[in-house]
């Protein structure tokens, strides 16, 4: 069938533009499928072998102080394999003409001459480390950005006097594979934080602990799972002064690890599909106009003697070779994008051995997908003509039933219609099947625009009003461990320049409901607070109750209670084992996800009297050097957290998304422009006598065309209505499968991202409609009308 | 001659709408090997209803329809296109031409699937358009797309040619060609031509003429001197 591959390859040649347009958006979904899929196996490989041959924790706890000699009576809880205590703390940092920066290092004990010990460290250069000297081995990030050299001094703080640490090399640990000082930092800053691995004799002396240890870190038995030791452990570790016990999942380095893979398994799961379907729906659209326009050659195969399956197989053939085409250039890109991708995570992990590795499995499978979309789709286009009987096929479509439609008995609408209006509506009804598709096509490509543009809205309310409503404070001063309020205010009430100053407690505590249990923090707060003002979904400020405690919406879902129901919870800090409170309130949280409570109200319920655990101030900035100065060798306070370091940070991070969000915009115009544009096509296609004969009776060009671009925008103007409320379903489905405790997105759409939705719908339909009018003008009208009808 | 067709009670009912139009009724004949016949009738008699079936483009709602030994009434889709694949050639009023294949590939088209084909070059050189062997449909007259169409049915070397009002969008002097060429055929190839037309002039060439009026066959007439194509006045 040499020659009918020809007409194969002519056909796809003439109407180059719609195909190509296919093929693009087909390739996009298929370069994110492979792209994802590489990366997500390069960085899942690397993670288990990072972490297997490390034998990185199951679980983990903080205590304020416990002897080493009695870790190991821990062995003995049922289900613990083995058991370990550490020491980490974090210390700052002081590099010669940076001391007003805050540089941060956690140091963590090792023991180099075991590499049978859990959370394993691999050494990625330098030298042994030596137990009878100050030395250290450094994260290799933090060793390359801060221009560090191998045996160099760097001094540290440590209990109020500085103290010097000799870099013997560099290594990294499976336990911060994305090394980040808290929660709260969203991303590790090598520069500013980095983790250090120091013997435990060497840390032991120089920090005075005299043999004890404040971390513990263990694995499980097989068939035993955390929950099973959990409440022993709890027990036994309480009179060393608990603070906190948590397994893998909850662990910080591994959590992020874990919702980067967990986030681009499900892209690559949803988003090959959206592409593959909008393809389909192009390709439908274009075969079966295609077979409807080839009727007559159908028939003209048929009668030679060709076979249906021929036939079938012939007009099949452009769909999966379109589908095959954007599979392997989808698959080529997306395997070239899959380095970037993981150079990237490169960056980011702290993984030795993530490399890129070409996948045949995803190149073909992404093949196999698009194939079998593209076939999907070809066949329900081009289904319909394969029935016919040569003869049928050579006789011209009966004239669609000619019948009034609903909408003219609408008097006063339809006698203001001219005839071009009529005709266009008649149309439109009477082709519900591609009316149905174009429409479709309409709504996606305004709802993905509006969706995408307003993530910019999403990341203001996110980001922004968190920091420019909510955390109004400018800095925020971290104690070492709780103090009394009041000695915190006198402490600092009369440092220049402070503005405003109020003390804030921060309680780990886990909450029960029945059977649902949530871990966090609760923050204590000024009952009147002026530099942590918790919003209500209107934007209006919220008092801090005294009783009862405030609850952010998604810690009430998850543990599936409402206002005035009774919590239990527990925490380290209370006195007592089990305690109650009312939910007083229900309020938004995008950042984080917290508790709220009146500060000394809270410090009561705990039994601690009115303790802090921070300060948040609002300091004139040229005074804040001299506050760093004043406590930069003190031990009580941990760290001085600036809110614009933290606020540029996010903005550097989400700047990235800037351009894939116009990335996406400009895919859904293309994707709008090629729906468009082929069904008016088809449109034209069908009605090339009628068009020409309103031509010969003196229609002029720009008359015949008002007809066609007026069916469009009566589309297209549907369309736009009802992808407003598509934009909302889109929001809503997005904002809850991408929340988590960490974020949780609002789903409010401003103006101007409809605006510039509309704008951009718009301008598909006015490129699709050029083009129409240059086929118009393009129209012979002796040659169509001579043509048998 | 051996007896190459055989009609008997042929009828066909269409569904246009709502209505059941009779398009060919009680229709009963034999046509033979190498015989030249004309169908002739007034448009809308039913004359392209016969040559649908005798071709095997659409399925005869009663009667019976052999060829040779195998019956066509009945066949199923796979068997009709069996036959039209090896039996018949097709030669259409308005060609019907692949637009985006040349002349040459337009006929090699057809002989790709046929069981006992000739040569491409051979049967351009034939119709007299070896020169025009690599023109598009667009790029030739009526006539040289006439003369595609017949190589093209003629190339499958298929034992009954039929042809739809073949010179009914052709001027005099093309329509001559054509016919001459159809004439060259049934006599140099022996095969069977079966032309439908509502030009009695052209009937003047055949061998028998079967007179179709009202989705009737009203009668056959024989020629005993059948004229050549230049003797045909019209």
């Amino acid at each position: 069938m040499v020659i009918l591959w020809k007409k194969l390859f002519r056909d796809l040649r003439e109407n180059k533009m719609a195909y190509i347009a296919c093929l693009i958006v087909i390739s996009i979904g298929l370069m994110s499928y492979t792209a994802m899929s590489i990366a997500m196996d390069n960085l899942n490989r690397a993670k288990n072998t990072f972490y297997e041959e490390n034998h990185f924790a199951e679980g983990f706890a903080k205590v304020r102080s416990m002897p080493l000699s009695k870790v190991q009576t821990l062995s003995r809880i049922e289900g613990i394999k083995k058991i370990e205590g550490r020491l980490v703390k974090d210390v700052r940092v002081l590099f010669p003409g940076r001391e007003e920066d805050n540089v941060y290092l956690r140091l963590v004990t090792v023991d180099p001459s075991d590499p049978t010990h859990l959370n394993g460290v691999q050494k990625i250069q330098g030298r042994e480390l030596e137990v009878n000297q100050a030395n250290i081995w450094i994260g290799p990030k933090f060793f390359e950005v801060n221009g560090l050299q191998m045996d160099e001094e760097i001094s540290v703080i440590i209990n109020g006097r500085k103290a010097e640490l000799v870099i013997a090399g560099t290594a990294q640990s499976p336990e911060f594979v994305y090394p980040m000082q808290n929660p709260q930092s969203m991303m590790p800053s090598p520069e500013t934080f980095d983790i250090a691995y120091i013997p435990y004799e060497v840390m032991d002396s120089l920090f005075g602990a005299g043999g004890t240890v404040n971390d513990i870190i263990f694995t499980l038995e097989e068939g035993y799972s955390f929950q099973d030791v959990e409440d022993e452990l709890k027990a036994k570790l309480k009179k060393y002064g608990l603070e906190t016990v948590f397994e893998r999942k909850d662990q910080l380095s591994h959590a992020m690890l874990q919702q980067e893979l967990d986030g681009i398994a499900s892209m690559a799961k949803s988003v090959p599909f959206l592409f593959i379907g909008i393809s389909a729906i192009i390709l439908y659209i274009m075969l079966k106009r295609l077979v409807e326009q080839q009727r007559g050659l159908i028939g003209t195969l048929k009668a030679f003697g060709y076979t249906q399956k021929e036939v079938l197989f012939h007009y099949l053939s452009y769909s999966w070779i379109i589908g095959l085409g954007g599979g392997i250039i989808g698959g080529l890109l997306g395997t070239v994008l899959s380095g970037g991708m993981t150079e990237v995570y490169k960056e980011f992990f702290q993984l030795p051995d993530l490399e890129n590795q070409f996948s045949w499995r995803y190149f073909i499978m992404g093949i196999v997908l698009s194939v079998l979309g593209c076939l999907f789709a070809g066949f329900q286009g081009v289904k319909g003509v394969m029935k016919l009987h040569p003869a049928e096929g050579m006789r011209p479509e009966a004239p669609p039933i000619g019948k009034k439609i609903l909408i003219e008995r609408v008097k006063i609408l339809w006698n203001h219609l001219t005839v071009q209006g009529r005709m266009a509506m008649r149309n439109n009804f009477r082709s519900k099947g591609r009316s149905f598709f174009t429409l479709i096509g309409i709504i996606f490509t305004f709802a993905m625009m509006a969706t995408m543009i307003s993530f910019n809205d999403m990341i203001d309310i996110m980001m922004f009003d968190q920091f420019n409503k909510v955390q109004t404070y400018n800095v925020k001063v971290n104690f070492e461990s709780p103090l009394y309020a009041k000695d915190v205010l006198r402490e600092l009430q009369n440092k220049k320049g402070i503005i405003e100053l109020e003390t804030l407690l921060e309680v780990p505590a886990t909450f029960k409901n029945m059977y649902h249990e949530k871990s966090l923090m609760i923050l204590g707060l000024h009952e009147e607070s002026n530099l942590y003002n918790i919003l209500d979904s209107n934007g209006k400020k919220v008092k801090v109750p005294t009783e009862g405690i405030l609850l952010s919406e998604t810690i009430a879902k998850d543990l599936h209670v409402k206002v005035g129901d009774k919590v239990q919870f527990e925490s380290p800090w209370a006195r007592e084992d089990t305690l109650y409170v009312y939910v007083a309130g229900i309020i938004p949280q995008y950042l984080g996800s917290n508790a709220y409570m009146e500060e000394e109200s809270l410090g009561k319920l705990l039994g601690q009297g009115h303790i802090s655990t921070s300060a948040i101030l609002n300091i004139y900035p040229e005074d804040l050097e001299l506050l760093k100065n004043d406590y930069k060798a003190s031990n009580v306070i941990q760290s001085i957290e600036e809110s614009s370091i933290i606020l540029n940070k996010y903005k550097e991070m989400l700047g990235s998304y800037g351009y894939m969000i116009w990335v996406m915009v400009l895919i859904a115009v293309v994707t709008g422009f090629a729906i468009v544009y082929n069904s008016s096509i088809i449109s034209l296609a069908e009605r090339k006598r009628e068009l020409a004969s309103l031509r010969v009776l003196g229609m002029t060009y720009r008359e015949v065309l008002e007809i066609i671009s007026f069916e469009q925008w009566m589309l297209g103007i549907a369309g736009m209505l009802l992808s407003i409320p598509m934009t909302f379903l889109f929001k809503q489905g997005m904002a809850e499968s991408m929340s988590s405790d960490i974020m949780t997105m609002p789903t409010y759409t401003s103006p101007s991202s409809f605006l510039i939705a509309l704008m951009g719908t718009a301008l598909a339909i006015i490129l699709a409609q050029l083009n129409i009018a240059r086929n118009i003008k393009k129209l012979d009208l002796v040659e169509v009308l001579k043509e048998r009808e | 001659m051996g007896l190459l067709l055989r009609a008997k009670n042929l009828r066909k009912v269409y569904q246009m709408g709502e209505v059941m139009v009779e398009a060919l009724k009680d229709a009963s004949f034999e046509i033979y090997e190498g015989e030249f016949i004309v169908v002739l009738g007034p448009s809308g008699s039913g004359k392209s209803t016969m040559l649908n079936l005798i071709g095997g483009m659409d399925t005869i709602t009663s009667g019976e329809l052999y060829y040779k030994n195998q019956s066509l009434h009945g066949a199923s889709e796979k068997e009709l296109t069996l036959y039209r694949r090896n039996v018949v050639g097709f030669v259409f009023q308005f060609y019907n031409l692949m637009p985006n294949l040349t002349a040459y590939e337009n006929v090699k088209l057809s002989v790709e699937i046929a069981q006992n084909p000739l040569k491409v070059e051979d049967v351009l050189r034939e119709v007299g358009l070896e020169e025009r062997a690599d023109h598009f449909p667009a790029q030739m007259s009526g006539g040289q797309q006439q003369r595609v169409s017949l190589a093209r049915a003629i190339a499958k070397n298929p034992e009954i040619l039929l042809c739809d009002e073949p010179t009914g969008a052709l001027d005099i002097t093309t329509g001559l060609q054509v016919l001459k060429l159809l004439r060259k055929f049934n006599k140099e190839y022996k095969k069977t031509v079966i032309i439908i037309t509502h030009n009695g002039e052209i009937a003047k060439m055949a061998d028998r003429v079967f007179y179709i009026k009202d989705g009737r066959l009203d009668r056959i007439e024989t020629n005993e001197h059948p004229l050549s194509p230049e003797e045909v006045a019209w």
